[in-house]
């Protein structure tokens, strides 16, 4: 038997809630917190839908340490597991919390491709080599969880930061071989509370359970800002 | 905005701690520059007394504790920058790990030495 | 609040329909309502491919006929061809929108093999090809300033007023407040109904929402007792794995380390339709064939043979969920699979246009039935359908909504609808478990609606259905709060899904031949004569009246399907 302790919230007042659950080798979190549901308290509100880490939808802190619950064997946590919603997200209800800021950064910083011969009715194939499909292709397997974000101390001080998953997607079309729009999202993410915000923690990149490293791409992105900063100082 | 949002360890990595200290270590040094300031200012009356005097009293065996958690912070803050201005220009940032352990070691063998030195100099 | 188009549901086919309807005229204003954020869509969960016909020695014909044989001949052929025709450039649009499709060494867009199909037509991203899919077209819908994206909206019902459609009824979760869209044009793509069944490869969101309200709206659904099984379901959560493995080179081994494939499809062995293989594998389990597990019988799916570097090249998702969820390393081990609930063929019944019986009501995607995939869908052929009919289903929309009269909400409905949830459900006491009936309902369709059907199991699962519809009246919901109240949510799915469930089993159990995904034990053969017809089925208080509609055929007479 496993205990769970979960940190609820009502909408008023936040308490703690005990449950003991039977785990058998092989169960997730996430089919813990259903058994809950289920079985003792059908209350218990969080996020999920997919089950198999591609989602993003049910990041929550476990064991002090932000992951995917649907990923995290409950077993290899010990005798007792306690759950919390995210870090650094207003929480909604229990283990649900505020997610339209962190989607409105997202958009901020033009997270698509940008050409000038976007033709809508006529595409033509663009090529695409193998290789400069890898210099990006890292960064698209962002999913959005927001773990990253609740581990960065910029995002914990500073409400209007844009984040590491903000800035791991402005990079990653800004690497894109197919795209023209450099110049917009480096004016975009180099203000203070984009990319010369961030000073390197490098937590983000620790706990992305995409191995996505958020913290790299920032730094990139940095070193491409700063080199367009100089280029047109200088009237390049 | 608070800043307790810098001073979180629970369930962090090494990295976390790392950044904590840059931060922690990064105050003490903009106490010391304020206070160093300070303290040399008081030249301005020309003849040198209070100077002296608080030389007596900060350069001496009694005092070399704080001097070397001093260096101790200076050494941190600036060896640690180093490994914090290479990884920002985009450059090994694969190699972190390892990176963390061997600057987190030079600094500590420059510490040390610094310490020997001090210690030295003020008649041990 | 107003709109011109309300699109319900944003996976490929709601989104790829919000774009293609804003790009139709940036003055028709656009709502995408979801139930959760369009990112966590049940979409991005694909992972084989898209069909297209790109290349040289490939033809429009060639792919329209291997849809059509892997059908079983319930098609409709004029869709099967428009369909096919619209595949290419919506593979060359999405790569447009950054895509990152997998290349070839020239740099341009790779295909690999997949199951029924007779050229190497699945354009791939490595094996996550659904979560690329919806990023870019996520991505590429923000770039539009009349789609206005409202996620965590849980529908509750269609307005439909003096024959058309006038919007539609919602949740707003985080407040747990009735909102009421009045639209001139509605879109469903809901998805399909595939948490109906316990072991399966669906998100836990899937429970037929859209399906059910179109039903309960007197709109038939066609071909419901059409369920597809994918062969390859990990054990025990159900994750799907890809097709795309036995398509780069994987094989499937009973107990005795045979390719056992030989027997059923020499030709195709393992890449044969996903019928024709869960069939051979539940077989080859049922004859104690099946390696035994603590969870129960299981084959082996061999990767091991094809090395290190080609599956962290092709599939790399797969041996990430193997060694995750599974704890099997695919590069040293077989991964232990069985048969698993999949996709959903059925829906509603729509025309080529996306209409459906009532004007301005539009379906696309998995829960709208053209039908293109008649008995039984061909891997890769789903993703393509999402971005064929979405975009079909948008343009249309927004050709009608430039045309009609603006949509108009009784404020009879609204409070009747209020009632129903927020007094009739939510409000009343009872001594029903919803979760205890969904147990329940997952253990019946298990094992009574499952590959191989006969009468008997059919008739015990109507019965056990229709006996859960009278215990969920008497369900009590133990959270009585209003902010994102997920009991409430929840029980109004279970809801959803019994009446779908009744749908499809007197479907299932009317339909006495086999034919695609629905074999009955009873009746093991293909019946042209009296079978080759779509079911429809209308909702009336005692349960589902069935209608039959002829099958389109223009090209190919039925023949045997042989693989």
């Amino acid at each position: 038997m496993v205990e769970f302790k979960i940190r609820r919230y009502d909408g008023e007042k936040s308490y703690w809630q005990s449950f003991e659950i039977p785990a058998k080798r092989g169960m997730t979190v996430l089919e813990a917190l259903y058994y809950i549901k289920e079985n003792y308290d059908s209350s218990l509100a969080f996020r999920a839908s997919c089950r198999m880490g591609v989602c993003g939808s049910c990041a929550m802190k476990i064991n002090d340490k932000p992951r995917l619950a649907c990923e995290t064997q409950v077993l290899m946590l010990g005798n007792a597991v306690k759950v919390e919603p995210l870090d650094n997200f207003r929480v909604i209800k229990d283990l649900i919390t505020e997610f339209e800021g962190f989607f409105e950064k997202h958009k901020a910083v033009k997270p698509y491709l940008i050409r000038k011969d976007d033709v809508y009715a006529e595409p033509k194939e663009l090529l695409q080599t193998p290789e400069e499909l890898n210099e990006y292709y890292i960064f698209t397997l962002c999913i959005k969880c927001g773990a990253c974000y609740s581990v960065c101390p910029a995002a914990a001080t500073l409400d209007d930061y844009l984040g590491p998953a903000a800035m791991a997607a402005a990079y990653r079309f800004c690497a894109d071989s197919r795209d023209e729009g450099q110049r917009e999202r480096y004016r975009i993410v180099s203000s203070s509370n984009g990319v010369w915000r961030c000073h390197l923690a490098m937590e983000c990149s620790e706990v992305c359970p995409k191995n996505v490293e958020p913290a790299k791409a920032v730094q990139l992105l940095r070193r491409k800002t700063a080199f367009s900063i100089l280029k047109s100082l200088l009237g390049w | 905005m608070s800043v307790s949002g810098w001073f979180r360890f629970k369930g962090r990595s090494i990295f976390s701690w790392s950044f904590m200290f840059q931060r922690i270590t990064g105050v003490v040094l903009l106490i010391y520059l304020i206070a160093h300031l300070t303290y040399l200012s008081s030249l301005f009356d020309r003849t040198g007394a209070t100077y002296e005097g608080m030389i007596a009293i900060t350069v001496s065996k009694q005092f070399l504790v704080f001097d070397i958690l001093l260096v101790l912070c200076g050494v941190f803050h600036g060896i640690n920058g180093f490994r914090i201005i290479l990884h920002e220009f985009g450059i090994a940032y694969e190699y972190r790990k390892p990176l963390l352990a061997i600057f987190t070691v030079i600094a500590v063998a420059v510490w040390l030495y610094a310490s020997y030195v001090m210690y030295s100099l003020t008649g041990g | 609040m107003e709109y011109d188009i309300v699109i319900v549901g944003a996976g490929i086919a709601g989104m790829r329909a919000a774009i293609a309807a804003a790009e139709k005229s940036r003055k028709l204003s656009v709502a995408l309502i979801a139930k959760t954020y369009p990112i966590r869509c049940h979409s991005v969960c694909a992972e084989g491919g898209t069909a297209a016909v790109l290349r040289e020695g490939d033809s429009f014909e060639l792919h329209a006929w291997d849809t059509v044989k892997g059908s079983d001949f319930l098609a409709d052929q004029d869709a099967v061809e428009f369909f096919v025709r619209e595949c290419p450039v919506e593979i060359i649009r999405l790569e447009n929108w950054g895509c990152p499709w997998s290349r070839n060494e020239d740099g341009t867009i790779a295909q690999r093999p997949f199951g029924g199909h007779s050229f190497n037509r699945a354009t791939y991203a490595k094996d996550r090809t659904g979560l690329h899919e919806v990023h870019t077209l996520y991505e590429r819908m923000l770039m539009y300033d009349n789609i206005e994206i409202f996620p965590e909206y849980f529908i509750t019902n269609l307005a439909i007023e003096n024959g058309a459609v006038q919007g539609v009824s919602a949740i707003k979760l985080k407040t747990g407040d009735m909102e009421f869209f009045e639209a001139k044009a509605v879109i469903f793509a809901t998805g399909g109904a595939g948490r109906l069944y316990g072991f399966t490869t669906y998100s836990h969101q899937v429970t037929g929402d859209g399906l059910a309200i179109a039903y309960r709206n007197g709109i038939p659904l066609k071909d419901m007792e059409f369920f597809q099984f994918h062969p390859t379901g990990l054990i025990p959560s159900g994750i799907l794995m890809t097709e795309g493995c036995r398509g780069e080179g994987g094989y499937l081994l009973n107990r005795n380390g045979e390719r056992f494939m030989k027997n059923y499809a020499p030709e195709k062995m393992e890449i044969a339709p996903r019928d024709v293989v869960s069939r051979a594998m539940w077989t080859e389990i049922i004859e104690g064939r099946g390696f035994e597990g603590e969870y129960g019988p299981y084959i082996a799916l061999d990767l091991r043979h094809l090395g290190e570097e080609k599956i962290e090249e092709r599939l790399p998702l797969i041996r990430d969920a193997a060694i995750k969820f599974a704890g099997v390393d695919p590069v040293e081990e077989p991964i232990p699979v069985k048969p698993v609930a999949h996709y959903t063929m059925g829906g509603i019944d729509t025309n080529m246009r996306c209409e459906t019986a009532v004007k301005g009501f539009f379906a696309a995607g998995e829960c709208a039935c053209v039908s293109i995939h008649g008995a039984n869908r061909l891997g890769a052929n789903s993703t393509a359908e999402c971005l064929v009919f979405g975009r079909v289903a948008g343009e249309v929309a927004a050709e009608y909504a430039l045309n009609a009269k603006p949509g108009k909400i009784s404020a009879e409905f609204r409070q009747k609808e209020e009632k129903r949830i927020f007094d009739d459900l939510l409000g009343k006491s009872g001594d029903e478990s919803p979760y205890q009936i969904k147990k329940e309902l997952n253990e019946t369709m298990d094992k009574n609606m499952w590959i191989f059907r006969e009468e008997n199991g059919l008739k015990e699962a109507v019965r056990k259905i229709r006996e859960l519809k009278d215990r969920y009246r008497n369900v009590e919901i133990n959270d009585r709060s209003r902010g994102f109240n997920t009991d409430l949510t929840s029980t109004i799915e279970i809801g959803y899904m019994l009446d779908l469930a009744e749908v499809v089993a007197i479907g299932a159990l009317k339909r006495q031949e086999s034919r695609g995904a629905h074999y009955r034990l009873d009746y093991p053969k293909r019946d042209d004569e009296n079978w080759l017809k779509h079911t429809l089925a209308y909702y009336t208080p005692e349960g589902p009246k069935f209608d039959y509609k002829p099958v389109t055929i223009t090209k190919w007479k039925p023949v045997e399907r042989k693989y």
